[in-house]
């Protein structure tokens, strides 16, 4: 190998500028502020604003909130995935059906919820089909699917928006490891189909996607658009939370914001760091998609 | 006669959502209990094309800043991956890339928005298109970091033997070889900056009013109607992408 | 022409890759080099072509140093295993992509183009793009592209590896007519000791980056280390079994 010139290197070092600058900036400054010591209220260094948010009753639930709302969807999406996968298996190779299933991922995340929205909330169009039907005889008489307490709206959403990509991705797996193949050798060699699903089919796949579901849980944990429209204020899901105490008017809101949002990049940090090797296989796997 | 309903159920699921835009789409008038809307017309999407329509100016918004960004991130993505592509650490230059989409934008959005207002650029289209570019960037360098192989590095040490100078090489053998992936990349960052509210929001303080910001606006005024009519807006060129080539769609959501 | 390295060597890390390796080259001679995959053969060829750099040592070309020049104004190609046409270029665009290169006239190029084209007998598949190629005329077009820059040293890394047992064959009589006919001296890696033998005037062997030149073929064969003995013992023992 060439030794690189120094005009490789100036680059290298305005890729490493750009990514890690930036964020590096973001993260100091909200430390500094989170710690009294920048923003408009600064009064020396005090750790007022981190007592406050590590005993935020609030905060915690909403990050276990956040938490539990990506790992439902994201677990409901890939039994979706997999019973489509193994129940629909040849459908895939019709052109119609292949198609069908990319579609959804042509929705940005605002729209699928403004569509959530008018389709379950109470004056939505499954309320409005229910009262035709005389199921239900008042508009407060549907259930609360959306801005509900549970979060069903967003993980409705979040399930619309992430089983096709998991449906797609575990069939690449099924073809790409001849899971097929390994079952029948299964239940040639004697095994139950029931056997041969839990232990080589689920197995395989399970081995195969769990950086990615690790990953989406990631990405649902910090979704943004669908709660804005479709969450509440408690309990509320914590990117949201974080940006509406970021744009307050009270200026003792900011510092907190910064601490929440420190703690949860923290925790993601954290959570990367124990899968570290596996991500970088995912992400190369995937770039050669 | 369980994948028939399960076909019919899929069908759906994914065809609803279009039906129910475009229902909205053409409608003014929607009072509880009506199933559907009355008065189907025009009146909305002929707004669209009136000269002082708000939706046309986000929607022409939207396009600059995601060509925009989409431009620069392709471009930089490209030269920067080069330059990373002969390191013995290529590795973890790949892994930082990934920071931004692990740490959420939005996030991020909130910690850049100081550094934004002291250099003067939020609020303006400037500090969207370089806000967005931050996020983008990184994909397309992962995107085009794929593309510097050991397959492609043998195909410019044989065109140097063979007497080509550095342009040469790039008119002749990289800039041919690497065509779809850089079309590949420049659409993904189109989409991500397309479909980015949080951060437009965050940076642009509302004054840059994307077609996404129009969907919130509309929602947030209750005018259902242009929501719906923005949101169609906003789902038309990812559907026109699909129907030329699929694996665009796809890669975008492997990050967003 | 004639090509000499002095004192070449070159570590990756810690581990050296090529120590003190000398040769000689020369004029109008091809030299097999024998050597077994990780030996450094491929890194010396790199070196020779300027696409790596060396730790210590010189490389003359005609007795003028060239270490220091870049690597596309040495007029030394470097063919690789794989045929590596450009898959978005049609055959004759292939092979004349080195005088392009040169911005020679197109008249130029159009005449020399088609007179190398008959010689490997592909005149009937100009248009046709590598995807079209069977793995033989691949690997013919890779070689008229070498040729047709006319460099003062043709390196070859295994360029014959993929091919198949004929097909191999047959490249190995074309390479050596186009050697002769083009008056072009080439440094020639291979692991196939035959191979070695059948193309090489001159030979060599490398081995964990120390390299050994033979003065004549009778020499590398009397030479307990090069491997013939064993080939030879090899098949004795296989007749005497039977």
């Amino acid at each position: 190998m060439r030794k690189a010139n120094s005009l490789t290197k100036f680059l290298r070092l305005i890729y490493v500028l750009l990514i890690v600058v930036p964020t590096f900036a973001g993260f100091t400054y909200a430390l500094l502020h989170s710690l009294g010591l920048t923003g408009l209220l600064t009064d020396g260094l005090t750790l007022k604003y981190w007592s406050e948010a590590l005993r935020d009753f609030y905060m915690w639930k909403s990050i276990g909130f956040s938490f539990l709302i990506a790992v439902i969807s994201v677990f409901l999406s890939f039994c979706i995935a997999l019973f489509l996968v193994l129940k629909l298996t040849d459908d895939f190779q019709k052109k119609w059906f292949h198609r069908l299933l990319f579609l959804p991922l042509c929705f940005p995340a605002t729209v699928m919820a403004f569509y959530v929205m008018q389709t379950f909330s109470k004056s939505g169009f499954l309320s409005r089909l229910s009262f035709q039907f005389g199921w239900i005889d008042h508009i407060e008489s549907f259930p609360e699917l959306t801005n509900d307490a549970y979060g069903i709206g967003i993980m409705l959403t979040s399930v619309l928006l992430v089983f096709p990509f998991f449906t797609l991705f575990l069939k690449n797996i099924f073809d790409a490891e001849r899971l097929q193949d390994y079952g029948l050798i299964a239940q040639s060699l004697g095994a139950k189909p029931r056997h041969a699903f839990w232990k080589i089919s689920l197995a395989l796949l399970w081995q195969k996607s769990k950086s990615t579901v690790v990953l989406y849980i990631i990405f649902v944990m910090g979704s943004y658009e669908v709660p804005l429209l479709l969450g509440r204020q408690n309990p509320q899901m914590i990117t949201p939370r974080i940006v509406d105490k970021a744009q307050r008017f009270n200026l003792h809101d900011i510092p907190q914001a910064y601490v929440m949002a420190l703690i949860y990049l923290f925790l993601v940090l954290l959570l990367i760091s124990l899968m570290s090797t596996r991500f970088v296989q995912f992400f190369k796997k995937k770039t050669h998609a | 006669m369980l994948r028939r309903i399960v076909h019919f159920f899929l069908i759906a699921v994914i065809f609803l959502p279009v039906a129910v835009l475009l229902i909205l789409s053409f409608s003014e008038h929607w009072i509880f209990p009506d199933v559907l809307p009355e008065n189907f017309h025009r009146q909305t999407w002929l707004r669209l094309f009136s000269t002082e329509s708000e939706l046309r100016q986000s929607l022409g918004l939207s396009i600059v800043v995601s060509l925009c960004v989409a431009f620069f991130s392709t471009l930089m993505g490209c030269i920067l991956s080069r330059a990373v592509s002969t390191s013995r650490y290529k590795k973890y230059y790949i892994s930082l890339a990934y920071l931004p989409y692990i740490l959420s934008p939005v996030v991020l959005g909130v910690l850049w928005h100081y550094f934004a207002v002291v250099i003067g650029l939020n609020a303006s289209f400037i500090g969207v298109v370089s806000a967005q570019f931050l996020i983008c960037f990184p994909f397309g360098f992962i995107i085009l970091s794929s593309f510097w192989t050991r397959h492609i590095s043998n195909y410019e040490e044989l065109s140097i033997t063979l007497g080509s100078s550095e342009w040469f090489r790039f008119k002749k053998v990289i800039f041919p070889l690497a065509k779809p992936v850089l079309g590949l990349c420049f659409f993904q960052c189109f989409l991500i900056s397309w479909f980015d509210y949080g951060l437009t929001q965050l940076i642009g303080g509302g004054q840059v009013k994307t077609l996404t910001l129009s969907v919130f606006n509309f929602i947030n005024e209750a005018n259902i109607f242009l929501a719906a009519l923005a949101s169609l807006l906003l789902v038309i060129p990812p559907m026109t992408l699909l129907f030329f080539n699929k694996k665009i769609i796809l890669k975008r959501t492997l990050i967003h | 022409m004639r090509l000499e390295l002095q004192n070449i060597s070159k570590r990756f890390g810690q581990k050296p890759v090529l120590t003190a390796v000398d040769l000689e080259l020369k004029d109008n001679q091809v030299m097999s080099i024998l050597g077994k995959s990780g030996s450094g053969k491929t890194s010396l060829l790199k070196i020779i072509a300027g696409l790596e750099d060396a730790d210590t040592g010189n490389i003359f070309l005609n007795e003028t140093s060239i270490i220091s020049q870049k690597p596309n104004t040495r007029h030394i190609v470097y063919l690789f295993q794989e045929a590596l046409l450009f898959p978005h270029l049609n055959v004759f665009d292939n092979i004349a992509f080195g005088l392009q290169a040169q911005q020679l006239k197109a008249a130029e190029i159009d005449k020399r183009v088609k007179a190398i084209l008959k010689e490997i007998d592909l005149s009937a598949h100009s248009s046709k793009f590598p995807q079209q190629l069977s793995g033989g005329e691949k690997q013919r077009v890779a070689f008229a592209r070498a040729i047709i820059v006319q460099p003062q040293v043709l390196l070859l890394d295994e360029p014959f590896g993929a091919l198949d047992v004929d097909t191999r064959e047959t490249m190995q009589k074309l390479f050596l007519k186009l050697m002769k006919a083009y008056g072009i001296a080439a440094l020639f890696v291979t692991h196939d000791l035959k191979e070695a033998l059948l193309i090489g005037d001159q030979i060599a062997k490398i081995d964990k980056g120390y390299l050994k030149t033979y003065t004549s073929q009778s020499e590398f064969i009397q030479d307990a280390q090069s491997g013939v003995k064993e080939e030879i013992d090899f098949w004795m023992q296989i007749q005497q079994s039977k």
